[in-house]
C-alpha cells in the first residue's frame, strides 16, 4: 500500500517520537523496579510522576504549535493567544462544575467558543496589520483576563484564586487514569503535528506562508488574504482550545495566569527556542522550556525564574533560529537570524 | 488600422496627494492586443496611474472601466481573476521563497482548490506544469530552487515578470520592467515581453524610460507630464510632436539623429 508507506516515511520523525514517548513510562518503570502491569495500573511512583510532567509538556507543545501556526507560518504575532487556551480551560471547568453538562456537550461548547473567538479576532484582522494587530490582540485578551479576575465572577472563575474542584470524568481522571490521560495527550499532540505539517504543505498553507513573506504581493497574486488568515486563526484557536481543555482536565486548579500575557510569552519563548515556523521546534521547545524550568526550580527554588529568564534571553540572542532552525541551516548565523526575527515581529505592515 | 475593442478605459481619473494632483483628469482608451507605452519625466504620475488601474490606489475622482465594466474600487485580489496582472517598478517578490515557489504561488492563485487544506500542493499538476513553463520562459530554470533574495537584480526583474505571466492575464501592466537592469540584459527581456504580447494577442501597458526601446516596440505611446496627458499617438507622431519635443523628449531622444 503506497499511501500507507508514504504516510510512514513522511512522518517518520514524529512517529518515532510517538513510540518512544509511549514506551517511556514502561522503561522508567523498569528502572524504578515497577513491572509494566504496575505502570499500566498507575501504581508506579516515578513513572507516574514523570507521566504527569509529560502531560504538561504535551499540552504546552500543542499550545506552542497553535502559536507557531499563526506567528511562524502566517506571520501574525498575537499577544492575545493565551485567551484561546484560557477560554477553553475556564469553559471546561465551568461547564463541568457549575453547569454539570455531559462531557460531549462540554467539548462542543469549547469548539464553538474557539470558532467564535477566532471570528472575533477576524473582525480586526483586515483592519490592522503588523504590530497594531499584536496590540489589538493583547487588548482583547486583557479584557478576558480582567473578567476572569474580577471579584464579581468569583463563583464562576474563582477570580485570582483560580477555579478549583472541577470534576473530571472518571475515564480520564488524571489521578486514577494517569497513563490513559498521558496517551490521550500524546495522541492529540502527534495528531496536531501531523495535521499541521499537512496544512503547511497544502495550497492553503502555502498561501499563509506567502502572507507572512509579503502580504501585499499575495493579495495581488489574487488571494483574498484575510480569508486565509481567518482560516489559520480558526485552526489555531481550535488547537489552543484543545490544549486548554486538556489543561483544565489535568490540573486540580485552573489558575488565571493562563489568561495573562505571560502565558502567551511562554508560547513565544517555546517557539523561539525551538525555531520559529518549524513546527517541530514547538515540540522541542516545549520539552526544553519545561525541563529547564523544572530542573532549575528543583535546585534553586523560587529564584529559578530569574535564571531561566536569563537563559532564554541569552539563548535567543545567540541562537535566533532556535534549535530546529539552526539544525536545518547546519550552521549558526546569528546576524541573519536577528534580521529575520525582527522583520517577523514588525510584520509586513 | 481597423478600430479594435477597448480593453481598459479611464474617465476623468484623478489622484490627489494633499495638494498635489499626481494624476490629473486622465481619460484614456487602450485597444485590445496592442503594446501601449506610457512615458514621461520622473514624477509625471505614471506609477500612480498604474496604481489606479490595478486597484492599489483608489482614485480621488473618476472611473476605470475594464472591458466596459466599472472596476473602480474593486479589491486588489479580484484584479488578476478578471485578467489584469501588474508588475512593479521596485521589485515586489517573495524574497525568502524559492524562484519556483514564487511562480508556483502565482499559478496556484488561478485554481479553485486553494482552500483544500489537506491536499498536497505538489499534486496540483496543472499548477506545476504551468510553473515549469513560465520559469523556462523567463530563463530561470537553473535558479529554480534558490531563494529569490539571492538572485542578482536582473534575474529578480525576470522573476517579477514571471509572476505576472504565470496567471496568464489578458492585460499586463508593466512598470519599468527593466529598471536597474544591466544594459545588455534589457533587449532579452523586452523581446520576451514582445513575444508574449504578440503570440497570445495580449495587451501590454508599458512604462519605460529607454526611448529607443519605446520607439521600437510600441504600437501607441501616451506621454504624461505633471499628471496630465500631454500627447498620444504612434511612435512617429510622438517623435514629431513639437510640444513633446520641448517638454520632454528634447534632450533625450531625437528621431533625426
Ligand atoms: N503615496 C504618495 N504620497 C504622496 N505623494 C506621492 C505618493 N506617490 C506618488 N507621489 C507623488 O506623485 C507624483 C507622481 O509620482 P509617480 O511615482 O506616479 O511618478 P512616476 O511618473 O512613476 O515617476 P518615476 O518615473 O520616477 O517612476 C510625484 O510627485 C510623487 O512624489
Ligand atoms: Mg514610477
Amino acid at each position: 500500500m503506497t499511501t500507507n508507506s508514504n504516510f510512514l516515511t513522511r512522518n517518520r520523525g514524529i512517529l518515532i517520537f510517538f513510540v518512544v514517548m509511549l514506551l517511556a513510562p514502561f522503561l522508567i518503570g523498569l528502572l524504578e523496579g515497577s513491572s509494566p502491569a504496575v505502570v499500566l495500573a498507575n501504581e508506579g511512583g516515578l513513572s507516574k510522576f514523570l507521566e504527569g510532567l509529560g502531560i504538561e509538556i504535551f499540552i504546552l507543545a500543542i499550545f506552542a504549535l497553535s502559536f507557531d501556526l499563526l506567528f511562524g507560518i502566517t506571520g501574525l504575532l498575537s499577544f492575545g493567544h493565551a485567551m484561546f487556551f484560557a477560554v477553553a480551560a475556564y469553559l471546561t471547568g465551568i461547564a463541568l462544575k457549575t453547569l454539570q453538562l455531559p462531557f460531549w456537550q462540554v467539548t462542543l461548547l469549547v469548539l464553538l467558543a474557539a470558532i467564535v473567538q477566532a471570528l472575533l479576532f477576524s473582525i480586526v484582522l483586515p483592519r490592522v496589520k503588523g504590530i497594531t494587530f499584536t496590540l489589538v490582540s493583547l487588548g482583547l485578551a486583557s479584557v478576558f483576563h480582567i473578567i476572569v479576575m474580577s471579584s464579581d465572577m468569583i463563583n464562576l472563575t474563582g477570580a485570582d484564586v483560580g477555579l478549583q474542584g472541577v470534576p473530571t470524568p472518571a475515564f480520564i481522571n488524571p489521578a486514577s487514569e494517569r497513563f490513559r490521560f498521558y496517551v490521550i495527550a500524546l495522541i492529540f499532540l502527534v495528531a496536531t503535528y501531523i495535521f499541521y505539517r499537512r496544512f503547511v504543505a497544502s495550497p492553503t498553507g502555502r498561501v499563509c506562508v506567502a502572507i507572512r513573506e509579503n502580504e501585499d504581493r499575495a493579495k495581488m497574486l489574487g488571494y483574498s488574504t484575510t480569508t486565509f488568515k481567518v482560516v489559520a486563526m480558526i485552526i489555531s484557536s481550535i488547537t489552543a482550545s484543545i490544549a486548554g481543555m486538556l489543561h483544565a482536565l489535568y490540573q486540580p486548579i485552573i489558575s488565571p495566569t493562563v489568561a495573562d500575557l505571560g502565558f502567551t510569552v511562554t508560547a513565544l519563548l517555546i517557539v523561539l527556542i525551538g525555531g520559529v515556523g518549524t513546527l517541530s521546534g514547538a515540540i522541542v521547545g516545549a520539552f526544553g522550556f519545561r525541563l529547564l524550568d523544572f530542573t532549575l526550580r528543583r535546585f534553586l527554588g523560587e529564584s529559578a525564574s530569574f535564571v531561566t529568564g536569563s537563559v532564554y534571553v541569552i539563548f535567543v540572542l545567540f541562537v535566533p533560529y532556535g534549535i530546529i532552525g539552526t539544525l536545518r541551516l547546519e550552521k549558526l548565523s546569528t546576524r541573519a537570524g536577528w534580521k529575520e526575527l525582527f522583520s517577523r515581529i514588525r510584520g509586513n505592515a | 488600422m481597423t478600430a479594435r475593442e477597448t480593453i481598459i478605459e479611464t474617465q476623468n481619473l484623478s489622484k490627489h496627494f494633499g495638494g498635489l494632483a499626481a494624476v490629473d483628469d486622465v481619460s484614456i482608451k487602450i485597444e485590445t492586443g496592442t503594446l501601449h507605452a506610457i512615458i514621461g519625466p520622473n514624477g509625471a504620475g505614471k506609477t500612480t496611474f498604474f496604481n489606479l488601474l490595478s486597484g492599489n490606489l483608489k482614485p480621488t475622482t473618476g472611473k476605470v472601466f475594464y472591458k466596459g465594466q466599472d472596476i473602480t474600487g474593486k479589491p486588489i485580489y479580484r484584479m488578476i481573476h478578471m485578467g489584469i496582472g501588474r508588475s512593479f517598478q521596485i521589485t515586489n517578490i517573495f524574497p525568502n521563497l524559492t524562484v519556483h515557489e514564487n511562480i508556483r504561488l502565482a499559478s496556484q492563485a488561478m485554481e479553485d482548490k486553494n482552500f483544500r487544506f489537506l491536499m498536497d500542493t505538489t499534486k496540483m499538476q496543472t499548477v506545476e506544469e504551468r510553473t515549469a513553463i513560465v520559469i523556462e520562459k523567463v530563463g530561470l530554470s537553473r535558479q529554480a530552487d534558490i531563494p529569490a533574495r539571492v538572485l542578482p537584480h536582473g534575474d529578480q526583474r525576470k522573476l517579477e515578470l514571471g509572476i505576472i505571466l504565470a496567471p496568464d492575464p489578458e492585460l499586463l501592466l508593466l512598470d519599468e520592467p527593466t529598471a536597474g537592469m544591466a544594459t545588455d540584459q534589457v533587449p532579452e527581456l523586452i523581446t520576451l515581453i514582445q513575444e508574449v504580447q504578440q503570440s497570445d494577442d495580449k495587451t501590454v501597458i508599458l512604462v519605460e524610460h529607454n526611448m529607443n526601446v519605446v520607439m521600437k516596440v510600441s504600437d501607441r505611446i501616451t506621454v504624461m507630464h505633471q499628471g496630465k496627458i500631454l500627447a498620444e499617438g504612434t511612435p512617429a507622431e510622438i517623435a514629431a510632436n513639437h510640444e513633446v519635443q520641448t517638454a520632454y523628449l528634447g534632450g533625450l531622444y531625437d528621431l533625426n539623429t
